[in-house]
């Protein structure tokens, strides 16, 4: 029955991506006519070959045109004008050109900027019909995209454009590794550094050698027309192929939400294996042009693994402490800050690459070293703008990856050899699943968590190719390689399946394996409550017992962090903050949830008493013996509500994705704290209207308010009563001890307190104030932060002191001074 | 791991504790090792203020319920041996271990049950339960929903009738869930 919605909604959705079709076809059949454009001299002498730029020209040509006619019609006022200009310049006589076609000039610039548009709209396109975005994973759709549009270009005869090496490691991956280097879950990822590392070394070389050496097998066959390559080229061929690509990875794994263990380990072997990559590429390319490989070679090229990754790493962190350092003075010019963080960062890239260092490392340890630094230096909105940029980038750059992928697959010369590519792909598989299984079976004897089955097969299965590979065999020369087309034809088809083919399924396997959430159906509502709790039982108790393994030198580090390290780079008092930030956030948190639940609380030891209470509170459900039978409606409301609103444990579900910021829990939990406030005053508010303690006469607002204004009592809590608390509650809800001393506490907390920088929240901080709806004509004066109505005053002044000893001062507000 | 032992004491009354506990040496130095960089200002036991300066406490929901569990009977500060008796309690559970020894499945529910029982009297009542299911759901739960979540998870458990949840009520209500998984933490095999 709900099939005929479904579909209208996807009929509608369809009509709705018409304009961005239309936009998108419209940019396309621009793109050759421009092309085309570009290598003619003058717009108006040639016929261009596309059929609908005709009228375009023919257009512009009348327009050149007209002004010559007109000109001539009046040729007595600007012929003296004409003359002297042509004498003064010595210029051919012609028209003025009001309209001018000059593509040369906005030529590169303009075509930049069009595929990125048409990267963005092909992105809005995609989101706009859901169905299809569901099933494929973007980067597949944006593959085909790629092919269509290359396609276009060659159907009108255009030569399209091919994914140059130099524009993929310059510009289009540094932002990709920049957005996942800055936003890299730290904790999860030097937890598993070791396992990590493991993948991404011994793994890629193993793929590497085991790739190339079969391949080389297989070449040696008689027949398939391959016995030309040698063994270095066939090795040469393993490299560049067995490493696992963080675009394609990023790419499709946020789309499929695994959990973080396995998103780290993929991810950060996809980063990590970068060192090896372009260690084994630049031997091999190098060896390939020698004749023999001597044992000093083979020495020279272990030494230089470690001299390209511990090299990367090394360039990262100087520029990321120099960053940070610079970060530490721009308290005055807050709007270059983000471009600080980018540019330090795209230095480090561009300087390890310099060196044939390993720029990924390099741009991974800035962005991690520069990061708790700046954070703390740098304004609320400057890192909002960072996050933003990175994200854009980030999210534009892997867009046109995929598309110039598809483009250079139309565009490139293929040699299609079945043996080799066939061969290729199957080897590939084996070698990742070998590979896989060995390593896990090695590293868990060393893992405290291990790797289930599923989860190996998660990894092995997540090892995806991509553009790297590509672009990394277009560098390749032709001179010393003749069979690079070849190459090419065949990453690219290995590329494709693990793209297609394993991006596709992968969703629905991981939803196979993950069997475990979807047993339960009728949990009751205890029980899920009481998941929920030792869930974030578990949670803290973890937090607790603090980090594992790694905390001996883990705590040096964070010491000496702190004692040395923060003080140079953060500036000012900033270092000490996020603690007390932490438990100034904390302090709001409970003063918010006292004042929600005010209407629960069982134990009243002040004079307004439970009836009061008990009248007010006309919820209370009838105690029965047997459960009620709830309606079904009923209980499925309870259902819901608890899914969807129980505070999720931080790690368990939300893993790194990419599309959505990330958000501090600091952040959030502030923001959920700020809104339990808001509801805290509308539910005094609501409290005040039902108070009936009417204990003298008041009556104009006019008396009140000159009685506030006379007793200064009335504001000032009393700074030197030791029980004191500054929070007005609601009538209905007595202080009970715990709630006092905590207030106390923040009062102590708060003492230490440095001013907080940009709360916009009013800064009544810790001491809330039963707000009264205004009454109509209040004064202005009186209103903020003072409790208006009498009542509530007689309240505070009960309140203010829960011990037994009677307050003398009771009776003062009610006497009216100098009335 | 048990070979460097970079603190200038051994770990005090460690036998005793291995032996209460069941910790291993290893386990018990480490989380000696984390006890003493809580603890800033070198006291010898931790206060609230050393445990509530663990930021990721903070923001949970019942961070402060976990952190009071420390300082039973209203005390102020906490040895290492009551940490390390109370972490206990997360011990996972190895075979056969019995009803008995700290990390056995009634200890830990008895453990769990103390977090929800602030009073001390024995039961839930339903504000306790109110202030649970106020600090874990969000904000956009109404009040409304809130209490009647709470009255039917009251009914749904209690079976005397006294409006409370007592703890044979609360094992009952959980007996389906792993507890044994749910609260055992790995890393303190």
């Amino acid at each position: 029955m709900m099939r005929p919605a479904k579909l209208l909604a996807g009929a509608f959705g369809l009509f709705r991506a018409l304009p961005v079709l239309l936009g998108t076809a419209a940019l396309l059949g621009l793109l050759p006519v421009l092309h085309s454009h570009a290598l003619q001299p003058e717009p108006a002498g040639v016929t261009p070959p596309a059929h609908s730029s005709r009228a375009l020209v023919a257009v512009v040509e009348s327009i050149t045109t007209a002004p010559q006619v007109l000109h001539e019609s009046r040729p007595g006022s600007t012929a003296p004008k004409n003359t002297s200009t042509a004498a003064g310049h010595g210029k051919v006589r012609k028209s003025f050109p009001v309209l001018e076609f000059d593509y040369k000039h906005v030529r590169i610039p303009f075509e930049i900027a069009l595929w990125i548009l048409l990267a963005c709209l092909m992105k809005l396109g995609f989101h706009v019909i859901p169905t299809i975005s569901s099933i494929v994973p973007e980067s597949c759709l944006l593959i085909v995209v790629g092919l269509l549009v290359g396609g276009l270009i060659k159907a009108v005869g255009e030569d399209p454009p091919i994914l140059n090496s130099e524009t993929f490691f310059l510009f289009l991956l540094p932002p990709i590794i920049l957005d996942a280097g800055y936003f890299l879950p730290l904790r999860q990822f030097t937890e598993n550094l070791g396992t990590i590392l493991v993948f991404a070394v011994v793994g890629t070389l193993w793929n590497a050698f085991f790739v190339g050496s079969l391949l080389y097998a297989v070449c040696q066959i008689k027949g398939t027309g391959l016995t030309d390559i040698g063994l270095l080229a066939n090795l040469l061929f393993g490299s560049i192929i067995s490493a696992v690509d963080p675009v394609a990875v990023l790419a499709v794994f946020e789309e499929i939400h695994i959990n973080e263990l396995l998103h780290i380990l993929v991810f950060g072997e996809s980063l990590l294996n970068d060192a090896v990559t372009v260690v084994l590429y630049h031997l091999f390319e190098e060896f390939a042009t020698f004749d023999t490989v001597s044992i000093t070679d083979i020495i020279l090229g272990f030494l230089s693994f470690f001299v390209v990754s511990l090299g990367g790493v090394f360039v990262g962190v100087v520029y990321g402490i120099i960053g940070a350092f610079t970060s530490r003075f721009t308290s005055h010019i807050r709007v270059i800050e983000p471009l600080f963080v980018f540019l330090y960062s795209y230095m480090a890239y561009l300087s390890a690459e310099l060196f044939h260092l390993s720029g990924i490392m390099a741009l991974i340890a800035a962005g991690v070293v520069m990061r708790p630094y700046v954070e703390a230096n740098i304004s609320h909105k400057s890192h909002t703008t960072i996050k933003y940029f990175l994200k854009m980038w980030s999210s534009v750059s892997e867009t046109l990856i995929f598309i110039f992928l598809g483009v250079s697959t139309v565009a490139g010369k293929h040699r299609w050899n079945w043996t080799f590519v066939i061969g290729t792909l199957i080897f590939c598989l084996i070698a990742r699943v070998l590979g896989v299984l060995g390593l896990t079976w090695f590293i868990n004897k060393f893992r405290i968590v291990k790797l289930t089955p599923k989860d190996q097969f998660i990894i092995a299965y997540g090892g995806l190719r991509g553009a790297i590979a590509f672009s990394l065999g277009y560098l390749l020369d032709v001179e010393h390689f003749p069979m690079r087309e070849m190459f090419l034809t065949a990453i690219i088809t290995v590329i494709f399946f693990t793209v297609f083919v394993q991006g596709m399924t992968i969703r629905p396997l991981v939803d196979l394996l993950a069997v475990k959430k979807k047993q339960e159906t009728k949990r009751s509502i205890n029980e899920e409550i009481h998941t929920q709790f030792l869930d974030h039982l578990l949670t803290g108790i973890e937090d607790i017992c603090g980090h594992y393994g790694h905390h001996h030198w883990k705590d040096k580090l964070n010491r000496f962090n702190k004692k040395y390290v923060k003080k140079c780079l953060i500036a000012g008092e900033r270092s000490k903050e996020p603690q007390l930030i932490a438990f100034y956030h904390k302090m709001e948190m409970k003063q918010a949830i006292e004042l929600v639940e005010s209407g629960g609380m069982g134990k009243i030891p002040s004079a307004v008493s439970t009836v009061s209470m008990q009248n007010i509170n006309p919820k209370t459900l009838p105690v029965e013996r047997i459960l009620p039978a709830l309606s079904k409606d009923k209980e499925e409301e309870i259902r819901k509500i608890l899914r969807n609103n129980l505070q999720k444990t931080r790690q368990r579900l939300r893993s790194y994705n990419r599309h959505t910021l990330v958000a501090d829990p600091y952040e959030e939990a502030w923001n959920q704290m700020l809104l339990r406030r808001q509801k805290a005053r509308q539910l005094e508010q609501k409290m005040n209207n039902y108070l009936t303690v009417p204990t003298h006469k008041i009556d104009s607002p006019t008396m009140s308010r000159a009685r506030i204004g006379s007793d200064p009592l009335a504001y000032d809590p009393k700074p030197d009563s030791e029980n004191l608390p500054i929070i007005t509650i609601d009538p209905a809800s007595p202080q009970s001890p715990e709630s006092v001393d905590l207030v106390n506490e923040a009062l102590k907390g708060m003492g230490h307190l440095p001013p907080s920088p940009e709360e916009d929240e009013d800064e009544e901080g810790l001491v809330m104030r039963a707000k009264e709806p205004s009454s109509p004509g209040t004064d202005d004066v009186f209103t903020p932060g003072a409790s208006d109505s009498p009542s509530n005053q007689r309240i505070m002044r009960c309140l203010s002191d829960p011990g037994p000893r009677p307050d003398p001062e009771e009776d003062e507000p009610f006497i009216p001074k100098g009335q | 791991m048990g070979g460097q032992n970079s603190q200038p004491l051994g770990v005090p009354e460690q036998e005793a504790i291995m032996a209460e506990t069941g910790f291993s040496q290893a386990n018990v130095l480490r989380l000696y090792q984390r006890f003493q960089a809580l603890d800033k200002d070198e006291k010898g036991c931790l206060s609230k203020y050393d445990l509530e300066g663990i930021g990721h406490l903070a923001v949970n929901p019942i961070g402060d319920r976990i952190i009071d569990a420390f300082f039973q009977d209203g005390r102020e500060t906490v040895d290492f041996r009551t940490f390390i008796h109370i972490l206990a309690h997360f011990r996972p559970v190895e075979g056969s271990a019995g009803s008995k020894g700290i990390n056995s499945r009634l200890s830990k529910l008895k453990f769990a049950f103390q977090l929800y029982d602030q009073d001390k009297d024995g039961k839930i009542s339903r504000a306790e339960m109110l202030q649970v299911l106020r600090m874990m759901l969000g904000v956009q739960v109404t009040d409304e929903q809130l209490e009647c979540i709470t009255d039917r998870t009251i009914q749904e458990a209690d079976e005397d009738g006294d409006n409370a949840i007592s703890f044979e009520e609360f094992a009952k209500c959980v007996e389906k869930l792993n507890i044994e998984q749910k609260m055992s933490l790995r890393i303190l095999k």
